[in-house]
């Protein structure tokens, strides 16, 4: 009998009770429906949270002093840092490169003084597209290039200080000897992120300026960001940078640069992949207990058929295809079923009712984004797809077995 | 003398019903010819579907031997044991067990699938099988679209499409009034006599003996008596 005739046989039994067949399929509806709305929205969140972290500084990937994380100081910096950036950006999948210093600094004007996370940029190769407080300039603008005093402040921090656009601030700082160096710049502009921690302590200013103050040579900095094109080819591109490692410059993902923000989607995709495994556990139950009945129910049938010549592999290969048929249509009537409600929300999103602009969350020192879209990435939707077909036809086996395994004269009552 | 179709040989089964021991075959010696009609006729117990059991494969005996075409049943694996079944052998029960999902014709050209005939010879050679049988023209009704006689009809047709060696008819008219029943007969007899198809019945239906040819009378798992006509 050749698999076209089985299939079709197998297509038909399964609507021998429509009812059956129809609450199962409503199983594995909602079973799909929930992983791919639940894995969607992770992959949409968590991936805005890692661009949005990215552009916070580090980049994607960074290429910096192998201690830069664990112990943060102005002598661990990387020699040739903007020549470095310059070479990155060729590499397949970068998007850009930028070299930057990050420093901390204690900020002062009219008596008044705060500390603040300083970070010194090239104004011509920078955008709130590589760093996103560049988006958030709400007063005044950002430094021309060849300003070489100018400053953005946060405006909390600004409000702290007293000071307003075009007001003086000084510097004070170690440079990379340990000695206290200090700077003036001028406040071009205020910014005003929604995030408590850049609006009352982040400072940025000109990457030469700061070059200066530290005792950096021209193409030094302390780091060079990389952004990728799609934050999944962190490690491909992390590998492809390997050869740039030297001495103690390494190269790092953001997984390592940011251990808390990783620690918290990997604890996050952790408790959603248990509660898929749950939930597709109880689907695949659905499944084998229909598959069960149907089968229990039709042991005469199958007697019949073996007595005619029917052998076990066939009978184990009817059932089977009998699941895989619920299981693909149970597929079908998911897309049918979720693809509005997808469609919606991938491009509309929705938006939390109780969170406004200035009560958005930061996790992790990355802020939320209070409007949540469900965008799953084809890779893990294949792996949904492929789990879903994989349950399915687990949970076929036994009765599958069972009806391969039946006993002709006992099922027909010949006897 | 040919060489009988099917055999059995000092056979004895014997199952278990519970705590009770049943000795359903104390040392029975059959021997069907072909082309015969044989009626194995008896009281419930005396063995007669068990008979029918073991010449068609479905069931192995405690002792003795079983011989279908000279090959000892004892001797051949599962996988020969379904191919002989599906090739050699043809059953109609009493309850026509069609399978409902599929047409008359469906049903009725399943052994010729499982045999690798290809579809459009199997179309062709079940709509002749199935007007002979009386169904011209309902090849597409599933059977719950068909009567009880038209679906033993259909039931017949499948088990010799093959062209088995024998078919095996347990209660063939047991579920089907008076008139259906003696179409039934005339239908099995004329495929007997035409096609030269051997039938082998087991019947409490006293019109099943009268046309049989041979009536082979068990009690208590052995022969009483066995008549040719």
């Amino acid at each position: 009998m050749n698999t076209g005739t089985l299939a079709a046989m197998a297509w038909r039994n399964i609507w021998r009770n429509r009812r059956r067949t129809l609450v199962t399929l409503a199983s594995i509806v909602f079973g799909t429906f929930l992983a791919v709305f639940l894995t969607g929205m992770g992959d949409a969140t968590y991936g805005k949270m890692i661009d949005t972290a990215a552009k916070m500084g580090n980049g994607h990937v960074t290429v910096q002093h192998r201690l830069q994380t664990e112990a943060p100081a102005p002598k661990r910096f990387v020699s040739g840092a903007k020549g470095l950036a310059a070479q990155v950006v060729q590499t397949p999948g970068v998007r850009g490169a930028a070299a930057r210093i990050m420093a901390t600094a204690m900020v002062a004007a009219g008596g008044e003084s705060r500390g603040a996370a300083l970070i010194g940029i090239d104004v011509g190769s920078e955008s709130k597209e590589s760093l996103a407080a560049l988006g958030g300039v709400a007063e005044g603008a950002l430094f021309a290039a060849d300003d070489k005093h100018g400053a953005l402040l946060g405006a909390d921090l600004a409000r702290h200080l007293g000071v307003e656009l075009g007001s003086k601030v000084v510097f004070t700082l170690t440079d990379r000897n340990g000695e206290i160096v200090t700077a003036l710049l001028r406040v071009r502009g205020l910014l005003q992120t929604g995030s408590p921690d850049a609006d009352s302590g982040l400072v940025i200013a000109p990457l030469q300026t700061l070059q200066k103050a530290l005792g950096y040579g021209p193409e030094d900095a302390t780091l060079v960001a990389v952004l990728v094109e799609d934050q999944r080819q962190t490690a491909s591109v992390a590998r492809a940078l390997q050869p740039l490692q030297s001495g103690d410059r390494v190269v790092r993902t953001w997984h390592e640069t940011m251990p808390e923000l990783s620690g918290f989607i990997d604890m996050k995709l952790s408790g959603a992949a248990f509660m898929q495994g749950l939930v597709l556990l109880l689907v695949a139950a659905g499944i084998f207990n229909a598959l069960l009945v149907s089968v229990m129910e039709r042991m005469r049938e199958f007697g019949i058929l073996s007595a005619i010549g029917w052998g076990r592999g066939l009978l184990f290969g009817l059932v089977m295809l009998e699941s895989l048929w619920i299981g693909l249509c149970g597929l079908l009537a998911t897309v049918l079923v979720a693809a509005w409600p997808y469609w919606k929300l991938s491009t509309e999103g929705f938006t939390l009712p109780v969170v406004d602009s200035s009560q958005q969350t930061q996790v992790a020192n990355v802020m939320m984004d209070p409007t949540f879209y469900v965008r799953i990435h084809p890779e893990n939707l294949a792996l949904i797809v492929v789990a879903v077909l994989t349950a399915t036809l687990l949970s076929g086996l036994l009765p599958a077995w069972i009806a391969g395994r039946v006993n002709p004269t006992t099922a027909i009552k010949l006897v | 003398m040919n060489q009988p179709i099917a055999e059995l040989r000092d056979v004895h089964k014997t199952y278990r019903q519970g705590a009770v021991e049943v000795h359903a075959l104390r040392g029975l010696s059959l021997a069907i010819e072909p082309g015969e009609f044989v009626a194995i006729s008896g009281p419930s117990g005396s063995g007669k579907s068990t008979a029918l059991n073991l010449l068609g494969g479905l069931d192995a005996p405690t002792s003795g031997r079983v011989l279908v075409e000279g090959q000892d049943l004892g001797q051949i694996g599962r996988r020969r044991l379904a191919a002989l079944r599906r090739d050699r052998i043809g059953f109609v029960f009493q309850a026509y067990n069609l399978v409902p999902v599929l047409t008359a014709a469906e049903n009725a050209e399943m052994v010729l699938a499982l045999q690798g005939v290809g579809a459009a010879e199997r179309r062709e050679r079940v709509a002749r099988l199935l007007a002979e049988v009386g169904l011209a023209g309902m090849e597409d009704r599933r059977p719950d679209e068909l009567s009880g006689g038209q679906q033993q009809r259909v039931a017949i047709a499948r088990a010799i499409a093959a062209e088995p060696a024998v078919v095996l008819a347990d209660e063939p008219t047991a579920n089907v009034d008076s008139e259906t029943a003696a179409m039934l007969l005339d239908l099995m007899g004329r495929l007997n006599a035409e096609r030269g198809v051997t039938f082998v019945f087991s019947t409490h239906d006293p019109r099943v003996m009268e046309r049989a040819r041979r009536l082979v009378r068990l009690v208590d798992g052995a022969v009483e008596s066995d008549v040719r006509r």
